[in-house]
């Protein structure tokens, strides 16, 4: 093959004639789209028409790595999957940390491809060359972490990496995830009702080859600093101890922690849910992912009371707050429970945390009853009722059922008084941020290809205030607007930059949490970097790594327009825009989304009035081959 | 005084930066399944252990070796492989109590970590200090033995409690 940090070879398995075939990574890929999220767009846009459902057998879902996976680069043991989303029939992706990325690479491949579907329940089994699919109808209907435990037994190697779904993802629950080692979620967008759909209930690699750079010295030593950087950086060793639960207290602070269904942004409960609370009570060791220097993963004990015995890693900031402030719940073991419940069945605790704050705000408004919810009182703060109604999602029973759905659909099936309380963007629900109080993620939100997104353009920099980085980033005649998070000016900016940057860190694969709060590594970083690894020196320009970050941003934009998504589509939930902040530092305050858009269209070279991209930044982009699979 | 690499598990996150400098090092490639040491994760209970070569006091490698080409250092207490001695039988692989000797199926060699002669590249990455490399200190290792082994059982009579 040739370059460094790639093993050259995508294993594609058909599930429908048993075959797994084996291609080289054609050239032109990498030059063009690096790896991860890129290859992956490339695959998907070729091979997955508009015509295609999510759960139709013609879906594809892919496993992806980067140039840097397996490699000692700090945080590159990430992994992506990828598929047309059962969530919200778009764009789908969903990047999860574990160790099954490099034991991909180390079998020897950089992508996997799940085509097809298999007349009964298999899991596929990836050992080195041994390539083999073998009989899971034991394994239906099992929990994830049953299932992780009962095929390594079978594979014979506690080694093995295992991706699996729970009963969510069988049953089409759609928000289910992909469990990967017991706690590690690829939560949005419904990929686990993809894998469902295709009869496979998990994925088992077992690698012990090895993955070769370029510059084998030269790399190592640049890792080596790269790891000190890492050590050194306030940020990271905040992540080292308190992992993402330190941002409930700064969620708090600056009046943007979800509460009551993103009603408003301060929780008069937010103590018991954030770190200085949790750790000394709850956690009973650090974990990380692989090549991981900061280890922001927590495992915790539950003592007493009723979830006495529950052992489970997490959750992040996004469960607590979305089985905690969002729902009015002032616990932390509730939200562990949930954690583990969503874990086991395989359900994105994000979207169906949002999905029964939504059920709580409606039943609040009387538009649900308790004829409704089947007895259970669905008031704030009802712990009780908040875990059987997960439960019940998981199984799709009772009003489970409608929710499992997401609440997009949820909502057009119980009637337009609804739809103002589903907090979703193109039916991805909203992640743990609000528009008005930092109005950069308002765009984010309204623009990311998935949804709802808070992990492809959430600038960071703008929020917490630092100056100097954003001088240095955007010019010091965009000071001070575009660090003030009230006002709209230069935001499109700054998530134009952000969203480029964290582009190329997802064809890497490396970690959200290098690259954020401010960032240890950014474009020139990942400049210095990409040569060393694959030996090609046009990744060392950092206007070609934008150009690259740019023509996958709109490739993403045009699978989604293949689908119907227009301007009219990159929309709040109304409660942002309409609604001002009712209370906290952020009272008052709206998201004026439109001038944000015009701005950040123009800087993407799609078209004002409809969103697309015109006929000229598809050239400039050499995306001009999309035409051929355009309708 | 010999060197000898000590253990913290309650401190490892099982982030396994260790085994890819270690194959980093001595393979010039990122290869795990080639390090000289290796992290074994309980992803179930949240525990990582790495295993290391020695403290042996009594060396079942070198025990085992029917042609002694398994060998101590008589001064830095280590176990060493004599190259032009072995014969490949992997009775060491087999009787390692660690499980850190290991034979390469490609160069056909054993292989064993040799503290990379005196600066270990596993010590100098590990983000936590959960391996040391220094003078044996038995006390330390054994309270710390001590505070996982209660852990464990913690949740050990939990969980039997959970199922009456
Ligand atoms: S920072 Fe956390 S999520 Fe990121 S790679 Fe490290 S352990 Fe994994
Ligand atoms: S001391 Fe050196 S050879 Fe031994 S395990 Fe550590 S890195 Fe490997
Ligand atoms: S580098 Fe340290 S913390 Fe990481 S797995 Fe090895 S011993 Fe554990």
């Amino acid at each position: 093959m040739g370059f460094g940090g790639y093993q050259g070879t995508i294993l594609r398995v058909d599930l429908g004639n048993k075959q797994f075939k084996e291609h080289p990574i054609p050239k032109e890929w990498i030059r063009d789209y690096i790896g991860g999220d890129g290859f992956a767009a490339k695959i998907l846009f070729e091979e997955v028409p508009p015509e295609c459902r999510p759960l139709d057998k013609e879906n594809k879902l892919i496993l992806a790595t980067g140039p840097v996976t397996g490699t000692s680069w700090p945080t590159s043991g990430r992994s992506a999957f990828f598929s047309k989303a059962a969530l919200t029939g778009i764009w789908g992706e969903s990047h999860v940390g574990g160790f099954i990325g490099p034991e991909l690479k180390y079998a020897g491949y950089d992508l996997l491809v799940i085509e097809g579907r298999c007349e009964k329940p298999v899991y596929i089994s990836i050992e080195d060359s041994d390539l083999q699919l073998k009989d899971a109808s034991d394994l239906w209907g099992e929990m994830t972490d049953t299932t992780t435990s009962r095929v390594r037994r079978l594979e014979g190697d506690p080694d093995t990496q295992v991706a699996a779904i729970g009963p969510a993802g069988e049953h089409g629950v759609r928000f289910s995830s992909i469990i990967v080692n017991y706690a590690r979620a690829a939560g949005r967008t419904g990929m686990g009702a993809v894998l469902g759909s295709k009869n496979v209930k998990a994925i088992a690699i077992r690698g012990r080859g090895a993955v070769q750079v370029n510059d084998h010295e030269a790399f190592v030593e640049l890792a080596k600093q790269a790891h000190r950087r890492t050590r050194e950086n306030p940020q990271a060793q905040e992540m080292s101890k308190w992992g993402t639960w330190s941002l409930t207290a700064t969620k708090q602070e600056i009046g943007e922690l979800p509460t009551y269904n993103h009603r408003t942004g301060v929780f008069s409960g937010w103590e018991k849910i954030s770190a200085g609370y949790i750790r000394p009570r709850y956690t009973v060791s650090d974990r990380a992912c692989f090549g991981c220097t900061i280890g922001c993963k927590k495992v915790n004990y539950i003592k007493e009371g009723e979830y006495a015995g529950t052992l489970e890693e997490g959750p992040e900031y996004e469960g607590l707050m979305a089985f905690g402030s969002s729902l009015g719940i002032d616990d932390y073991p509730t939200t562990l429970k949930a954690n583990e419940i969503c874990n086991k069945y395989g359900m994105d605790i994000i979207s169906v945390g949002t999905t029964i704050a939504f059920a709580m705000e409606l039943y609040e408004e009387g538009i649900l009853t308790t004829e409704d919810t089947g007895g259970l009182e669905l008031e704030w703060g009802n712990k009780k009722a908040a875990i059987q109604l997960l439960e019940m999602i998981g199984e799709r029973e009772g009003l489970g059922e409608l929710l499992s759905q997401g609440s997009k659909n949820a909502a057009e099936a119980i009637g337009p008084e609804a739809e103002q309380y589903a907090m979703h963007v193109k039916g991805l629900e909203v992640s743990g941020q609000d528009g008005r109080t930092h109005r950069s993620i308002g765009l984010a939100h309204a623009t990311a290809a998935r949804g709802a997104d808070h992990l492809r353009s959430l600038v960071t920099v703008d929020q917490l205030g630092y100056e100097d980085v954003a001088a240095k980033r955007w010019g010091k005649d965009k000071l001070p607007e575009i660090i003030d998070p009230y006002t709209e000016k230069y935001k499109a900016a700054a998530v134009v930059e952000t969203e480029n940057a964290y582009c190329i860190r997802d064809t890497l694969i490396v970690c959200w949490y290098s690259v954020s709060w401010p960032p240890i590594f950014w474009m020139e970083d990942f400049a210095e970097l990409l040569p060393l690894v694959t030996g090609i020196d046009e990744f060392g320009s950092v206007d070609n790594l934008n150009l690259i970050a740019e023509r996958q941003v709109t490739l993403k934009r045009l699978f989604n327009a293949r689908e119907g998504i227009t301007r009219a589509d990159d929309t709040l939930p109304r409660r942002f825009t309409k609604d001002p902040m009712p209370e906290g530092p952020g009272k008052g305050q709206t998201v004026d989304l439109d001038p944000m858009l015009d701005a950040y269209y123009r800087r993407r070279g799609w078209d004002k009035e409809t969103g697309l991209p015109t006929d000229k930044i598809i050239k400039n982009l050499s995306l001009d081959w999309t035409r051929d699979f355009m309708n | 005084m010999p060197q000898q690499l000590t253990v913290d598990y309650t401190k490892c996150t099982g982030c396994r930066l260790c085994e890819l400098a270690c194959s980093a090092h001595h393979e010039n490639k990122f290869q795990p399944s080639l390090a000289r040491l290796k992290i074994v994760r309980y992803d179930d209970i949240g525990v990582d252990i790495p295993n290391v070569c020695g403290p042996c006091e009594e060396a079942p490698c070198v025990d085992v070796c029917p042609t002694y080409a398994m060998r101590r250092d008589p001064i830095t207490d280590m176990t060493y492989v004599d190259y032009d001695k072995c014969i490949l039988c992997k009775s060491c692989v087999g009787a390692c109590v660690n499980g850190v000797i290991r034979l390469d199926t490609e160069s056909m060699r054993i292989i064993k970590c040799d503290h990379c002669d005196g600066d270990p590249e596993c010590v100098k990455i590990c983000p936590t200090g959960a391996i040391q490399f220094g003078p044996p200190a038995r006390s330390t290792v054994v309270d710390r033995h001590d505070k996982a082994e209660t852990y464990l059982a913690e949740m050990t009579r939990t969980a039997s409690e959970g199922e009456s």
